[in-house]
């Protein structure tokens, strides 16, 4: 069952190119959005009792002899998934209108499903070299789906990602090769076992540096950020959704969550340097999204602030702020595949991204409007959205843990996000529809239908956020946090 | 009986009121018909309550003493034998008279749950139960002055401002009393009006009075009179408020608290009952309003049942208590006579109207008793009770008192006087064109109102002994005699001489007046009106300079002014030069560190790995 989730968009993704030679649109269409939708459903009500029955390692048999990828579900690997999948299947069906003027829609889906095996296949991995290699085929899809437009600035944009992002792994796999050579393996339970023997503190904290700057280039931290403003919102929509809701997770964040509180152990000192990492994100970004006259560029520089609040709560350490940590990705997820969905839907209908050129646009388009509007103060963190619970449990968690700077920090970034935020309805939404939009209309049903699912979806977590919590959140929390009590005070660097 | 059915004078009217916000507005009959069987079903219930009498039912609710507990006894019997009586009455003078409003829907359920929440509130047993239906009423009265007009909505915020400020002080007094005695049980509860408990008096008695519409609290009935519908007049501030509004106090003078004859509290109330009486008289008189006319009396007449209850005497009490029910009667019925004529000429303007004694000869008779009910003349029920709230006064000592419930007697008649001959004598007036008497279901309940007011006056044994009497069982001193039918009609002793001797007076000033005034009737108040002094404090009231929800508006937005002027805008200032400054120059500063190179961008990586491996190797020791 849990192979399912790398397999089936695997071999989709193998047999929609020939399939697109027979029927180009409607079948690949189908097939996609059936993968995305099987997947959901598969998570959300086969998943838990995956986890209940206690069978975590499935190892591949192949001829007879097991092969040596073992896959394992725990509540975190779930939540994950299940974030994955619900926020494709949305993207699969936004990218039904969508695409349609790009052309070659069997190929497009293909190397969407690749990217989101790799996704999937990231968060089910158990050792470090398979990290490795979902981690790149996640992200070769994705410099394909950045450039997927063909025109200059998307090629341009892709370069620079495939250049930073081919540094980023380099290091990672210096990193997995050092690891290697001081522990003898590349299990996780194992690399942690041998990590707590070992008395080589310098060589294992450059294998945790060589691991932040990796992972966090992939999440787009600051300072190893620079290519994401060009590549996010150079994709087409739908990708940008799939890139700042899910990927930049799942590489980023997912893996260094998983590396540095399962393996390594959250000492105090990595605990503060992840928590300066996301707390300058968070600002620094925060102030570059307000001078952005680009709304996919403003929405880009919002996720790596964002990005910043999820890595502070999860630098945190402790219950309450991992949960919120946990909680601000999956409403980030939603939020922000929203808002670049909507994006999209804005430049199809009235032909620019310049947020100076808009105007009024809510009389002509008002589920977008709407949608936009809820998913902007759902990042902004207005109450009752799911934003507002999240970054109130971090803003919560830190107080709690005596961090006040911090704590203020992630206030004044709230300020500055609501304050762009308002800055993208005043200029896109509000005012008097201009009278060059006379002949725009409404973002075709499907397109609509997949932004009000994740408006909806904003708003109920919002009210129900406690039900939410304790279904999806507290299961991966717990699975975090039971090896962090193990771990925490015995290895690695003091 | 089961105690359950106490629910029933709830759930009844709040499940109609349901039906009727479902059922569409354009099906009229069902709806009329349903409301007015679902009234005479909660009539014929509150016969029945009445003579059961004793009932209880009582579940938990929210923990801490708060119970959902319903107790009936003789006093909550009575009371909502009244309610259920009004609800009959309106209900069938609503479906002619109301039929053509736009709102209907809303009409019926805001008055069925009015009703749900009136009979709530009197069954009540526990405080917040009681609140809670209080102040469920105060929204449904919001809603129903609504369904008057385009400029009813300023009068509903002002009703509901202005009743929210007396609930919001019962509160209080309740939240007092509660941390004083204990319990939120109200048949639990019996203290003395000393210290702290002296304030949770005045604060419940504000509550009590201000729902009664006393003086100052009133000052959105004459505006309702005006904007609201005439029904809704004769239901709520009319009827049902004064019911609930003198139960209460009742219950709070003569149960919760002990008032003391002459004390302190007493005073109080004898000097609020006392003011109000005499004020609001004043402004009566000079209305040119048939229906404006009659919300000032509305006002003036719980003086009366505001110092009966403040004598502390039997007699004075039970004046006060019958008072309140023949006050809802007949001023009940003076509103449906009002909405009669309304109903038919399409003005109450006094100035306007006359001579339709003729044409509307019921609508008159009605009206004819209905006010000489209400100037207390002999024999009719308004004279009885008036009569005992005089000598309930005169035996506390302080004439003033009387004195002023007697002058009170004078303006009333002679604004009656004014009102009668306006409308229905004299000569015909041309401004409205030929009419004829209103329907059946207008005039009946009109009839029916009159003729109670004579039963009660009558008759008087019958409400006296069946109803007020009982209620003091167990309130008067041992031994003190409670029978006050013996000289409840005896015309020929001091009070009712002088009583008598007012209404000849104000039928003198009358026609003083209307000769005065060219024998034109409306003018019949100039006298007074232009009296030297009197004058300009008119001219004072009329610009609202006594009311205290148009001064208390002007002190807040006053005050909101000066907020704004003051503290905001400089705040703003900082606000928007600083802080949008600084922002603005971060941002430029973290702009222009992106030029878009790519050695710039991967340099940021290698130096940042720098730092990281640096960090990490300084905490470990390297």
């Amino acid at each position: 069952m849990i192979f399912l989730f790398i397999a089936l968009p695997l071999v989709v993704a193998g047999i929609l190119p020939l399939i697109g030679k027979i029927s180009p649109r409607l079948l690949p269409d189908i097939l996609a959005n059936a993968v995305f939708a099987a997947l959901l459903a598969i998570a959300l009500f086969a998943g838990p009792s995956l986890i209940g029955q206690g069978a975590g390692l499935q190892p591949f048999m192949f001829l007879g002899e097991p092969l040596g990828i073992h896959l394992a579900l725990d509540g975190f690997s779930l939540f994950m998934l299940a974030a994955i999948s619900l926020v494709g299947l949305c993207i699969g069906l936004f990218s039904v209108d969508y695409m349609e003027h790009y052309g070659h829609k069997a190929a497009y889906y293909a190397l969407l499903l690749i990217m989101f095996a790799g996704m999937n296949g990231l968060v089910l991995v158990t050792d470090f070299f398979q990290i490795y290699l979902f981690l790149e085929v996640a992200a070769i899809a994705s410099y394909a789906l950045v450039a997927y437009g063909l025109g200059h600035e998307e090629l341009e944009a892709s370069f620079k990602y495939l250049m930073l992002s081919a540094v980023s792994s380099a290091f990672i796999v210096i990193s997995v090769t050092l690891l290697f050579g001081l522990t003898g393996s590349l299990d996780f339970g194992a690399v942690s076992q041998a990590l707590r023997g070992l008395n080589q503190p310098l060589a294992s904290g450059v294998c945790a540096a060589l691991f932040i700057m990796g992972f966090g280039l992939k999440a787009a931290l600051i300072p190893f950020h620079a290519w994401l403003p060009d590549a996010h919102p150079s994709a087409p929509a739908p990708i940008s959704a799939a890139l700042s809701g899910l990927l930049i997770k799942v590489s980023g964040i997912y893996a260094l969550t998983r590396i540095f509180l399962k393996v390594f152990g959250l000492t105090p000192a990595l605990s503060n340097i992840l928590m300066i990492l996301g707390a300058v994100s968070m600002v620094v970004a925060a102030f570059l999204a307000l001078g952005q006259k680009d709304i996919k560029r403003m929405l880009a520089y919002s996720s790596i602030s964002q990005v910043g609040y999820i890595v502070l709560g999860i630098g945190l350490g402790t219950p309450l702020g991992i949960l919120g940590g946990l909680f601000h990705l999956l409403n980030h997820a939603l939020a922000k595949s929203l808002l670049f969905l909507n994006s999209g839907s804005i430049q199809m209908a009235a032909g620019t991204r310049n947020l100076e050129e808009m105007n009024g646009l809510s009389k002509k388009m008002p589920v977008t409007a709407a949608t936009t509007l809820v998913g902007s103060l759902s990042i902004a963190g207005v109450p009752p959205l799911n934003g507002f619970w999240s970054k109130l449990i971090i803003v919560v968690a830190l107080v709690q843990a005596k961090r006040f700077g911090f704590a203020l920090a992630a206030i004044l970034a709230s300020v500055l996000t609501l304050w762009y935020y308002l800055i993208i309805q005043r200029r896109a939404f509000f005012n008097k529809p201009d009278e060059k939009w006379r002949d725009v209309r409404e973002a075709p049903f499907l397109m609509t239908t997949a932004t009000v699912v994740l408006a909806l979806l904003c708003i109920v977590i919002g009210i129900f956020f406690t039900a939410t919590i304790s279904t999806w959140i507290e299961p991966a929390r717990d699975a975090l946090a039971g090896g962090l009590q193990v771990i925490q005070s015995s290895i690695g660097i003091q | 009986m089961t105690p359950q059915t106490l629910l029933i004078p709830i759930l009844l009217p709040a499940g109609l009121a349901v039906v009727f916000f479902l059922i569409p507005s354009r099906v009229k009959l069902v709806r009329e018909v349903l409301a007015v069987l679902g009234a005479s079903a909660l009539l014929y219930l509150g016969f029945v309550f009445f003579s059961v009498r004793n009932l209880s039912w009582k579940t938990p609710w929210l923990g801490r003493g708060i119970d959902f507990d319903l107790r009936l006894y003789h006093f909550s019997a009575f009371i909502l034998l009244g309610l259920t009586g009004f609800l009959f009455l309106i209900t069938l003078y609503s479906t002619v008279k109301m039929r053509n409003t736009p709102r209907l829907r809303e009409y019926y359920g805001y008055v069925f749950l009015t009703a749900a929440m009136a009979n709530g509130a009197v069954l009540s047993n526990n405080f917040v139960p009681l609140i809670f239906f209080w102040g469920g009423g105060l929204l449904t009265l919001y809603g129903l002055i609504t369904i008057g007009g385009q400029t009813s909505h300023r009068t509903a915020v002002k009703s509901l401002m202005l009743g929210g400020f007396c609930d919001f002080s019962m509160i209080l007094g309740i939240g007092i009393l509660w941390a004083k005695t204990g319990t939120l049980t109200l048949s639990e509860i019996s203290v003395k009006p000393e210290g702290v408990l002296a304030a949770a008096f005045i604060l419940m008695m504000i509550g009590a009075i201000g729902k009664a519409g006393a003086m100052p609290f009133h000052t959105w009935i004459p505006d309702a009179a005006v904007d609201a519908p005439v029904s809704v007049m004769a239901f709520i501030p009319a009827a049902l408020e004064k019911l609930l509004g003198i139960y209460l106090l009742a219950r709070i003078a003569l149960d919760f608290f002990h008032l003391e004859k002459n004390g302190a509290m007493a005073i109080t109330l004898m000097i609020i009952g006392a003011a109000t009486i005499v004020l609001a008289v004043f402004m009566a008189l000079i209305q040119k309003d048939f229906k404006r006319l009659l919300s000032y009396h509305a006002v003036s007449q719980v003086g009366y049942m505001i110092l009966g209850i403040g004598t502390a005497i039997p007699i004075g009490i039970a004046g006060g208590i019958f008072h309140m029910i023949n006050h809802a009667m007949y001023k009940s019925g003076l509103f449906l006579s009002a909405g009669s004529v309304e109903h038919r000429t399409g003005t109450t303007d006094l100035r306007k109207l006359g001579g339709l004694s003729r044409e509307m000869p019921l609508t008159a008779f009605g009206f004819a008793v209905c006010a000489l009910a209400i100037s207390g003349v002999w024999p009719l029920n308004g004279f009885v009770s008036k009569e005992m709230v005089f000598h309930g006064a005169l035996e506390t000592g302080y004439i003033i008192f009387a004195i002023a419930a007697w002058a009170g007697a004078v303006l009333t008649f002679a604004s009656f006087l004014k009102a009668g001959h306006s409308v229905f004598l004299g000569p015909r007036s041309q401004d409205v064109p030929r009419v004829k008497e209103s329907q059946g279901p207008v005039v009946l309940p009109i009839l029916i109102l009159a003729a109670l007011c004579i039963l009660f006056g009558v008759y008087n044994k019958l409400p006296l002994q069946t109803f007020i009497t009982p209620i003091l069982d167990g309130h008067a001193a041992p031994g003190e005699h409670l029978d006050f039918t013996s000289h409840a009609l005896s015309v020929f002793n001091p009070v009712a001489l002088i009583s008598i001797g007012c209404l000849i007076l104000a039928l003198l000033l009358h026609i003083y007046g209307w000769r005065r005034g060219g024998k034109k009737a409306h003018l019949a108040s100039e006298p007074v009106h232009t009296f030297p002094g009197l004058k300009q404090i008119y001219d004072l009231a009329e610009a609202r300079i006594f009311d205290i929800y148009e001064q208390g508006i002007r002190f807040l937005r006053s005050l909101s002014l000066v907020l704004f002027k003051g503290i905001d805008r400089p705040i703003d200032a900082v606000y928007d030069k600083g802080v949008t400054a600084v922002g603005r120059a971060f941002t430029r500063l973290f702009q222009s560190a992106h030029n878009g190179h790519y050695a710039n961008y991967l340099a940021w990586c290698l130096g940042g790995l720098l730092v990281l491996v640096g960090v990490i190797g300084w905490f470990v020791g390297f």
